[in-house]
C-alpha cells in the first residue's frame, strides 16, 4: 500500500521543524540585550507624543524617555532642578519664579527658552490633555527675559511645583506643538530620540542615544526599547525568558519570576477597597448614617482577604492616605480592625437589626475574587450586597454619573493635594455626591493654603473621613515590579513603575 | 462562471455594507462616554464636550455613519481616536502578521487533517481509534492552554524560542519564522484533530457508496479508487469543514496573538473594542468581513471544480 509514504512525510516535516528551531537557537540568544540596551516591558503605550497628553504613573514613564521636564522627581519623591534651575514662589504662594536652562534644544534644532517654556504651558493649559487639571490653578505665564518666567496662580496650589516634574512640566519643541505629526513622533529635548523605522505603535518603540544631551548622568544606555505587553502571561514570559529585562507583574506571576531568579522592586502605591460614595443617603438611604458605613468596615477581615486576593503582598490598612504622603497617620492603621460582632451592634443601633440589602448597578470590574469575598463577608454581618454585572468601557462616565453608590476600586496614593481632589473635594470625580460638611470644607482649605505644611494639615482630612467612614479601604497593595540582572532598578515613590531614570546597566 | 463571480462578489459587498452599518450602530450606543474616556478621569464636563465635537460625537448617527463610510469608499479609514494613528497604518502593519499565522497554520491543518482523516477511514481499526480520541483532546483542549504549555517548555525551558514575538519592521526572516513556529503549532493542534476526523467521515461515507463497489468490481485499484473519485467527492465537505475552521481561526487567533505579544490584528482588535475606538474597530471588521467574503468564494470555486454536481449553473 501506499499509505507508508504519508507517514514518512509526517517524519520529515517534523525533523525539518527541529532542524529550524535548533538553527535558530544562536541567533536569538545573541539577539538578547547588550548592557548598553535597556529593554522593557509596558502594559500601554502613549495614546499621542504631545506632551500635553501625557498621563500619570507608569504612562509618564515612556515620555521620560524623549521629552525632559521642568522639575526632575527624585526617587524619594523630592524635586530637584531638570530644565529648571531655580525656582520659587512669592509670599502669598500664588506667583512662581521659575530660572531656566539656557544650553538646551530640542531634538529638531529648536532652542529651549523662556518662550518655549510659556509656550508648552499654555498649549498644556488648552489642548485639552488627560491631565489638563494640573494647570487649573494657572492664571497666566510671563516669559520675563529670555531664561526667566513667572506662573501666576488664581488661588494657590499646593501641587504645582510637583506637577512641573509630571506631565505638565514636559517640554516639547514650540514649532511641533500642536502639529499634526507630535501625535505619533515625539520631539523633546529628552536623552533618546524616537527611531522612527524601527517603531511599531502598539508593539515596539525604539529609541536611541540623543548626541550632546546636555545632562550625561540621565543618559545611561545607548537606546532604549519599548515592548508593549499587555497580556500579564506575555510580559511574565517575555521577563522570565530574557527577552526584555524588566516588567510590572502581579503576586502569581512573580512567583514564576522569582523561581527564575528576578529581583523584585516593590512599593506601594494604590489602596484598594470600597469609596461609600453614596454616603449622603442619595439612592441608598442607610448609607447616610456613619454606624452603617462603620459596620461596612468592622465586617472586613482584611489580613485574610489580603493573603486570599493578592497572596499577602500589602499593608492592611483603614485609611486612603499612604505613608509617604505626608497625610498618613500611624493610628489610623487600624482604626477598623475585623469585628463582626461590632458591626452587627452598629447595625442594630442604626434600626436594621434584622438586616440589611443594598442593591448597587455594579462595581467595578477590578478581581472578580475580591467582589466574591466582600459580598460574603458582608452577608456575614447581615448586610446582603446585590451586584449587577460588570462595566468596564463607560466606567469613568458612569462614575461622574452618579450611578454608582458604592464601588470597589484601585485608588492612587499621591500627593495629598491631588488625593483631596480626586477623592474627597466637592470637584473630585470619587465624589460624585459632593458630599461635604462646612467642618470638612474648612480643613480642605487650610490644606491649599498651607504650603510646605500641606501635608500635616491633610493629615486632619484623613482622620475626619476615616472617623467618618467615607471609604472601606482594606490594603495596600505591594506593585510587583521585576528586573533581570544585567540592569539595576530604584524604585520611584508613588510609582508602580520607576521613572526612566532610576534604570542602570548593572556593571 | 464570470456572472457567478461577479453575483457573488456583489453579495459579498452587500454583506460588507450591512455588517459596517450594524457595527457602526451597536458601536454608537457605548459611545456616549468615549470623550469621557480619552481625556480621562480627572477631566472636566467642559473638556469631556469640547472633544465630542472634536470627534463629531454630537453629530447625529446617520450623518455620522455615512460621513464615515463617504471616507472608507475613498480609501481612508479615518485615525484612532486614541492613539491618533492612521487607521490604514496599523492595518498594514498588523495584517501581514495574522495572515502570515493564520495561513500558514491553515495549510498545514488542511495537509495533516487530509492524510490522517484519509489513514483513519482507509485503515479503520487502531489508527482510526486514536483519531477519534485525539479529535475529542484535541477539541476540548483550547488552543490558549496548548499555547501557554508550548512556550513553557520550548521557550522558556529549553530556550528553543523567544517567548514572545521578535517580529518588527526591520525583522528578516528568520525572525518572523521563528516567532510564528509556536503561534502556528498551537493552531495546528487545536484545529487538525477536528479536521481530521470531518475528512474521516466524508471518505468512509463515500466509500460505502454503491459507485466504489462498481469500480472494485470492474477491477480498478484501490489506489486509482481513492485518489480520483473518492477524494474528489468527499473534498467538498472537507472544504467546507476548512474554510469554516479559517474564518473561527480568525477570532480565534486573538487569544494566540496576546500570549505570544505577535503584533497582529488580535490585540488591536482586543483593545480598540474595549476602549470604544470606533475608527479602529470599523477598520479590523471591515478587513476581517472582507476576508471571510473572499474565503468562502475561493471555497466555492473549488468546490464546483473539484466537483461538477455543485458547480452553479
Amino acid at each position: 500500500m501506499t499509505l507508508r509514504k504519508p507517514v514518512l512525510a509526517i517524519a520529515a516535516i517534523a525533523s525539518l521543524t527541529l532542524a529550524a528551531c535548533s538553527s535558530n537557537n544562536t541567533s536569538t540568544e545573541g539577539e538578547g540585550t547588550q548592557a548598553q540596551t535597556l529593554t522593557l516591558g509596558i502594559i500601554g503605550e502613549p495614546r499621542s507624543w504631545d506632551p500635553a497628553q501625557a498621563h500619570v504613573g507608569h504612562v509618564l514613564q515612556p515620555y521620560q524617555v524623549t521629552y525632559d521636564s521642568l522639575l526632575l522627581r527624585e526617587p524619594d519623591g523630592s524635586l530637584s532642578p531638570m530644565l529648571a534651575t531655580e525656582w520659587e514662589y512669592n509670599q502669598e504662594n500664588t506667583v512662581l519664579t521659575v530660572d531656566l536652562r539656557t544650553d538646551v534644544t530640542f531634538s529638531d534644532g529648536e532652542k529651549f527658552d523662556a518662550a518655549a517654556a510659556k509656550a508648552n504651558l499654555d498649549h498644556f493649559k488648552q489642548a485639552n490633555g488627560p491631565q489638563m487639571n494640573q494647570l487649573r490653578a494657572v492664571e497666566a505665564v510671563e516669559a520675563v527675559d529670555a531664561d526667566t518666567i513667572t506662573i501666576t496662580l488664581t488661588a494657590a496650589d499646593p501641587s504645582l511645583e510637583f506637577y512641573l516634574s509630571q506631565a505638565a512640566g514636559l517640554m516639547g519643541s514650540p514649532n511641533a506643538l500642536g502639529s499634526e505629526g507630535i501625535s505619533t513622533v515625539p520631539v523633546g529635548s529628552g536623552p533618546y530620540v524616537m527611531d522612527e523605522a524601527s517603531s511599531v505603535a502598539g508593539s515596539q518603540l525604539v529609541f536611541t542615544a540623543r548626541e550632546d544631551y546636555w545632562n550625561k548622568d540621565l543618559q545611561k544606555f545607548s537606546s532604549v526599547t519599548l515592548k508593549t505587553l499587555t497580556d500579564i502571561t506575555a510580559r511574565t514570559n517575555a521577563v522570565v525568558s530574557g527577552q526584555v529585562d524588566a516588567a510590572i507583574l502581579d503576586p502569581k506571576a512573580g512567583q514564576q519570576a522569582e523561581a527564575a531568579g528576578l529581583e523584585l522592586v516593590s512599593n506601594q502605591v494604590d489602596w484598594t477597597g470600597l469609596l461609600l460614595m453614596d454616603r449622603g443617603g442619595e439612592v441608598i438611604a442607610p448609607l447616610a448614617d456613619v454606624r452603617v458605613r462603620q459596620a461596612i468596615n468592622y465586617a472586613f477581615d482584611r489580613e485574610t482577604i489580603l493573603e486570599q486576593v493578592r497572596l499577602g503582598r500589602g499593608t492592611v490598612t483603614s485609611q486612603p492616605f499612604g505613608p509617604d504622603s505626608g497625610a498618613w497617620v500611624e493610628e489610623l492603621e487600624d482604626t477598623y480592625t475585623y469585628d463582626p460582632e461590632k458591626a452587627k451592634e452598629l447595625l442594630a443601633e442604626a434600626g436594621h437589626s434584622s438586616g440589611l440589602t443594598i442593591d448597587i448597578p455594579a462595581l467595578a470590574a477590578e478581581e472578580p475574587t475580591l467582589q466574591a469575598i466582600l459580598k460574603q463577608q458582608l452577608a456575614d454581618v447581615g448586610i446582603t450586597l446585590n451586584i449587577g454585572a460588570p462595566i468596564t468601557s463607560t466606567f469613568t462616565a458612569d462614575v461622574a454619573a452618579k450611578k454608582f453608590p458604592i464601588i470597589q476600586y484601585n485608588l492612587f496614593q499621591g500627593e495629598p493635594w491631588v488625593a483631596i481632589n480626586q477623592l474627597i473635594s466637592t470637584q473630585a470625580l470619587y465624589n460624585p455626591f459632593k458630599t461635604t460638611t462646612p467642618e470638612l470644607q474648612a480643613m480642605i482649605d487650610e490644606v491649599q493654603t498651607a504650603g510646605t505644611e500641606a501635608g500635616a494639615k491633610a493629615q486632619e482630612v484623613n482622620r475626619y473621613v476615616v472617623e467618618n467612614a467615607w471609604f472601606a479601604p482594606l490594603f495596600r497593595i505591594d506593585q510587583m515590579y521585576y528586573h533581570n540582572a544585567k540592569i539595576t532598578v530604584e524604585p520611584q515613590v508613588q510609582q508602580a513603575v520607576p521613572s526612566i531614570y532610576n534604570y542602570a546597566p548593572a556593571n | 462562471m464570470m456572472s457567478f463571480i461577479l453575483k457573488r462578489l456583489a453579495n459579498g459587498l452587500a454583506v460588507l455594507f450591512a455588517v459596517s452599518a450594524l457595527t457602526f450602530f451597536l458601536l454608537y450606543f457605548s459611545s456616549g462616554s468615549i470623550a469621557r474616556n480619552i481625556v480621562g478621569d480627572q477631566a472636566s464636563p467642559e473638556q469631556v464636550a469640547a472633544k465630542e465635537v472634536e470627534l463629531g460625537l454630537d453629530q447625529p448617527i446617520v450623518i455620522r455613519y455615512f460621513s464615515w463610510l463617504g471616507s472608507a469608499l475613498t480609501g481612508d479609514l479615518g485615525n484612532s481616536w486614541f492613539s491618533s494613528q492612521p487607521v490604514t497604518q496599523a492595518l498594514s502593519t498588523r495584517v501581514p502578521v495574522t495572515m502570515a499565522m493564520v495561513f500558514t497554520a491553515m495549510i498545514l491543518i488542511a495537509l495533516l487533517a487530509a492524510l490522517v482523516g484519509v489513514i483513519a477511514a482507509v485503515r479503520r481499526g487502531w489508527v482510526d481509534r486514536i483519531v477519534q480520541i485525539a479529535a475529542v483532546v484535541g477539541d476540548a483542549i483550547p488552543g490558549f492552554v496548548i499555547g501557554i504549555l508550548l512556550v513553557t517548555f520550548f521557550a522558556i525551558q529549553l530556550g528553543l524560542f523567544p517567548a514572545t514575538s521578535t517580529i518588527s519592521p526591520g525583522a528578516n526572516a528568520n525572525a518572523w519564522l521563528i516567532s510564528l513556529t509556536l503561534p502556528v503549532i498551537a493552531l495546528v493542534l487545536n484545529g487538525v484533530t477536528g479536521g481530521a476526523q470531518q475528512i474521516r467521515s466524508a471518505v468512509i461515507k463515500q466509500l460505502e457508496r454503491d459507485y466504489v463497489r462498481t469500480l472494485r468490481s470492474r477491477g480498478i485499484g484501490e489506489k486509482e479508487i481513492l485518489f480520483r473519485h473518492v477524494l474528489r467527492s468527499a473534498a467538498p465537505a472537507g472544504l467546507t469543514v476548512l474554510s469554516l475552521q479559517l474564518i473561527g481561526m480568525l477570532g480565534g487567533v486573538v487569544i494566540i496573538e496576546s500570549i505570544f505579544a505577535l503584533p497582529g490584528l488580535g490585540p488591536l482588535a482586543v483593545l480598540s473594542t474595549a476602549q470604544g475606538d470606533l475608527p479602529v474597530v470599523m477598520g479590523v471588521v471591515i478587513y476581517t468581513v472582507a476576508v471571510v467574503i473572499v474565503v468562502n468564494l475561493i471555497v466555492d470555486l473549488l468546490n464546483g471544480w473539484l466537483n461538477p454536481k455543485v458547480r452553479v449553473s
